[in-house]
This record gives C-alpha cells, sequence and structure tokens, in this order.
C-alpha cells in the first residue's frame, strides 16, 4: 500500500466523524485538506453524509414509554415458583435432570432442556447476553479468516 | 433547562449507572434519554420495523437495569445497552419471523443551508435512498455502517456490540459502504 493509499484509509475511517462535526480542529482541517484534492473520499463523503443526515430518530415519546416500563415493577429472574410456566412444572414432576437413579441413563443436557420451550421462556437464558456479547477478539487468526470469509460470502448474498 | 436536568446531563455515564443502580430515577431517566436514541437506532437496523424497534428498546432498557449489578463496566454503558438492544432485537426478529419494511418516508429531511427547495428535495430522496440501501444490507454490515455514522462508535466497540472482533467491525463497515457505493451508482 502506498502512502496515498494509507492516507485514503485513514481518511476514509474518519469520515463518519467528519461529516458528524465530532473531529476536533485539526484532525477536521487535515481531513478537509485530503478531502479537496481526493475525488474518491469525495464521493465517499457525500455517501456517509447522505446516511448521517437520514438517521433514525426516536419517536416522540419514547423515552416516556421506556421510563414507565423501567420504574413499572420489572419482569425478573426472581419469578415466584408459582409462575413458573405448565411446561416447566412437568419437567420437574418428571423429574428432569434430577434422577436419583445412579444407573439411569444421563439426563438431558442443558441445551435439551432448554429446547423444549419457547425461546423467551427462561430468563435465565439472557444471562449471558446481558454480560454483554462475548468478545471474539480471542479468536484464532484462523478463525477469524473464516468469519472474514462468512463476511465475503455475505456481501456476495446481498448482490444477489 | 432547569438546574436540576442540566446537573443530571453533565454527569458522567459513570455517575449515573451508580446512582441507577441504587434505583435513582433520576439516574435512571438521564440514562434513558441519553440512550434510547441510539438504542433505538440499532433496535430498527436490526429488525427494520418501526413498532417492533421500540418495543425492543423498551425490553432492552428494562433487562439492562435489572442486570445493571452485573454491568462490570468493561466497556461503556452506551456499548454495553447496545449490545443487549441487538440482541434482544435479534431475539424479537426470531419471534417474530416476519419483517416489515421500515417506511422511508420518515427519513430526517435532508438540506443544506442555503440550498433551493427543489435541490434540498433531491437531496433527501437520495438520502433516503441511501438508507433504504443500508437496510437491505447483511445485518452485520448495516449495524457497523449505522453505528459507525450514526453513533460514532469505534469498531472496537463495534466488534462488541455485533459479536465479532475489532477488525472483523472494520471489515464489515467497509464491505457495507463499498456496496452502497455500488448500488449508489
Amino acid at each position: 500500500m502506498n502512502q496515498v493509499d494509507e492516507v485514503c484509509v485513514s481518511v476514509r475511517e474518519a469520515l463518519p466523524d467528519f461529516a458528524a462535526g465530532r473531529l476536533e480542529k485539526a484532525d477536521r482541517e487535515e481531513v478537509s485538506t485530503h478531502i479537496a484534492a481526493c475525488a474518491m473520499c469525495q464521493e465517499e463523503l457525500q455517501l456517509v453524509g447522505l446516511l448521517f443526515a437520514a438517521r433514525a430518530t426516536a419517536p416522540r415519546g419514547l423515552d416516556d414509554r421506556v421510563l414507565d416500563a423501567v420504574t413499572r415493577k420489572p419482569r425478573t429472574a426472581h419469578r415466584p415458583w408459582w409462575g413458573l410456566s405448565a411446561a416447566a412444572v412437568a419437567a420437574i414432576a418428571l423429574g428432569v435432570g434430577m434422577s436419583s437413579d445412579v444407573g439411569a441413563p444421563t439426563a438431558p443436557s442443558g441445551n435439551d432442556f432448554a429446547t423444549e420451550f419457547e425461546e423467551g421462556e427462561f430468563w435465565v437464558s439472557d444471562d449471558g447476553m446481558l454480560a454483554g456479547a462475548p468478545s471474539l477478539d480471542a479468536l484464532s487468526d484462523e478463525a477469524l479468516m473464516e468469519l472474514l470469509e462468512e463476511l465475503a460470502a455475505e456481501t456476495t448474498g446481498g448482490a444477489a | 433547562m432547569n438546574d436540576e436536568r442540566r446537573l443530571e446531563e453533565e454527569q458522567s455515564d459513570a455517575a449515573l449507572v451508580e446512582q441507577a443502580r441504587s434505583g435513582n430515577p433520576a439516574a435512571q431517566g438521564s440514562l434513558v434519554r441519553r440512550y434510547h436514541g441510539a438504542a433505538y437506532g440499532v433496535a430498527l437496523s436490526v429488525t427494520r420495523d418501526e413498532d417492533t424497534a421500540q418495543d425492543v428498546v423498551q425490553d432492552a432498557f428494562v433487562k439492562a437495569f435489572a442486570a445493571l449489578d452485573r454491568f462490570r463496566g468493561d466497556a461503556s454503558f452506551k456499548t454495553w445497552l447496545l449490545t443487549i438492544t441487538a440482541n434482544e432485537a435479534r431475539g424479537a426478529l426470531r419471534r417474530h419471523k416476519r419483517r416489515r419494511e421500515t417506511v422511508l418516508d420518515d427519513a430526517k429531511p435532508v438540506a443544506a443551508a442555503g440550498m433551493d427547495p427543489a435541490e434540498a428535495a433531491i437531496v433527501a430522496g437520495e438520502a433516503a435512498r441511501a438508507r433504504g440501501m443500508l437496510s437491505d444490507l447483511p445485518e452485520k454490515q448495516r449495524l457497523s455502517v449505522s453505528l459507525r455514522i450514526d453513533e460514532g462508535l469505534s469498531f472496537k466497540e463495534i466488534g462488541a456490540v455485533i459479536g465479532s472482533s475489532e477488525g472483523a467491525a472494520r471489515v464489515n463497515y467497509f464491505h457495507g459502504i463499498r456496496r452502497l457505493r455500488e448500488l449508489m451508482g
């Protein structure tokens, strides 16, 4: 990659902040100077500017609606036992995962158990999500390559 | 703006989160006002349905506040909330199994100062067209583009929200932009 390309890459990364007025003065001037002389970056700025200008805005009153919901008594994981679904009660009654018979076949795994119920039935299943999506930074290069290939496939699919 | 509201808005996220943890409604209100728009953008980007997106935002905040004790502060509150919102939106999509197209007519009018009405209308039309095309991109691409442009998130933050690495988020963004440039002609 030559020096000009590197500048373009750097500028293109900054275009969203430039279009949104989020850059500091020095950075803004640097981007402006480059854009004035680069047709490709000008073209991309035009697109980024259009996307920013037409960004979604929350409907009026959504914040009040959310606040109402937040301050209502929350649906929490501390659901009383009588609040368990009929399916869950049935599962417990059948002794799923609670067999004391050592010689009995292995009880269904957590995943098998979960598939018996509608999605969203168990709040506990959301706990991992609440802790944030798993970071993939620790993935191997091989795994990342697979991901990139998947991304390329997605792009191709999007063109179809 | 009254002094109380100004004070709330000047507080850092960390301070507001700390107060919200103890159930302070003013702190919760500040966080909702500060981030409901960003959450809505993410929810709409994933679901492409305005009504569903509003439901998602509501549920995401309820879940986030219920789980605030588990927020470790590794990421910013905003990134954490948007991650919850994105996951909640994906869950809503799976539950509904159907999608309605976003009403593009609702795109925010675009007009630069000094632009004549005819020119402004053309630009607004182009902006709506760009947004419409964005909504047709694969989910990770459109989320990467939306979060980078609308919210100014870094690629590392975007990666956390979409469940990818920083590098993958960057690739998604540039794939998306390249595709949009092709589509826009």
